[in-house]
């Protein structure tokens, strides 16, 4: 899935936000996209919804690619603005959606505490319904949904990426 | 969100309209909840209306089902979209909550 032009050097990630994203070398792709800040209240994630909703309106992306990213942003984000800035007032949460033809990479930066998400033991999706616990699912849900998705923590930012090819069934 | 009750015989039926996550899971919660405490032990959850459901609202039905069947009580779905199921399917919880079709199917041998 993943295309062969994309630079694959670790901190490319991080300008791709700018709009300034260059390749290495062939033929440059346009890419689309937006970016939105996030405050540290939970009811902001309905804000990124509806970004993402409107882009996805106008890039006509498919309607079953909206709602599972909704999961993926409730998921994330929910755990970023609860846990990640515990004794702090202000924080700073970027989501920043890119495409490049069929290729999305959602990148979502926040300096609070270090803490990568895909250390999360998987959950046993096996056990009975006394003994299902619910932690460590967000997570795995995102991963599932998803064609890659990549931790890093970088100038003091968790940077995680997510990728996905869309298709259109 | 949006949550629908209606009555049965005794069984319960919940829908859930829009989406359940972080943000309408306390809502939801809160009406399940309330069926409990009233005594409600057969609840259905008509699932034809709901565009989502992250790990948040699994909680809110693995929470419901646990009170439930230490009473002896059933608690059917129906109507997953296919995002909903998806999410059903990749948590597991397809295999540990009943699912169904249709409403006639997920209210078969509660009534009566």
């Amino acid at each position: 899935m993943r295309r062969l032009e994309r630079p694959a050097t670790i901190g490319e990630s991080s300008s791709e936000g700018t709009g300034a994203l260059s390749f290495p070398q062939g033929k440059m792709k346009p890419r689309k996209g937006f970016a939105v800040t996030v405050g540290l209240d939970l009811a902001e994630i309905d804000r990124v919804n509806a970004a993402f909703a409107a882009f996805a309106e106008a890039e006509q992306l498919p309607a079953k690619l909206g709602r599972t990213m909704r999961v993926a942003f409730d998921e994330l984000l929910n755990n970023t603005i609860s846990y990640g800035f515990r004794g702090r007032e202000t924080g700073l949460i970027t989501v920043d959606v890119g495409l490049v033809e069929s290729l999305m990479t959602v990148t979502i930066t926040d300096d609070g505490k270090a803490f990568d998400p895909l250390q999360a033991e998987a959950p046993d999706t096996g056990r009975s319904t006394q003994q299902r616990q619910i932690g460590g699912l967000g997570i795995y849900l995102v991963r599932q949904a998803m064609d890659a998705v990549r931790y890093e923590r970088l100038d003091d930012r968790n940077v995680l990426t997510l990728e996905k090819t869309i298709t259109e069934d | 969100m949006e949550i629908a009750i209606r009555t049965q015989a005794d069984v319960s039926l919940v829908a859930l309209v829009g989406h359940l996550d972080t943000n309408t899971s306390a809502a939801a919660q809160e009406a399940l909840n309330g069926l409990l405490a009233g005594g409600s032990r057969k609840i259905v959850v008509d699932c034809t209306t709901l565009e989502y459901i992250s790990s948040a609202g699994l909680r809110v039905l693995l929470g419901t089902v646990k009170v439930l069947e230490r009473d002896g009580g059933v608690l059917h779905l129906f109507g997953l979209n296919e995002t909903v199921r998806e999410v059903f399917d990749i948590s597991g919880f397809s295999m540990i909550l009943p699912v169904f079709g249709t409403e006639e199917d997920a209210l078969r041998g509660l009534l009566g």
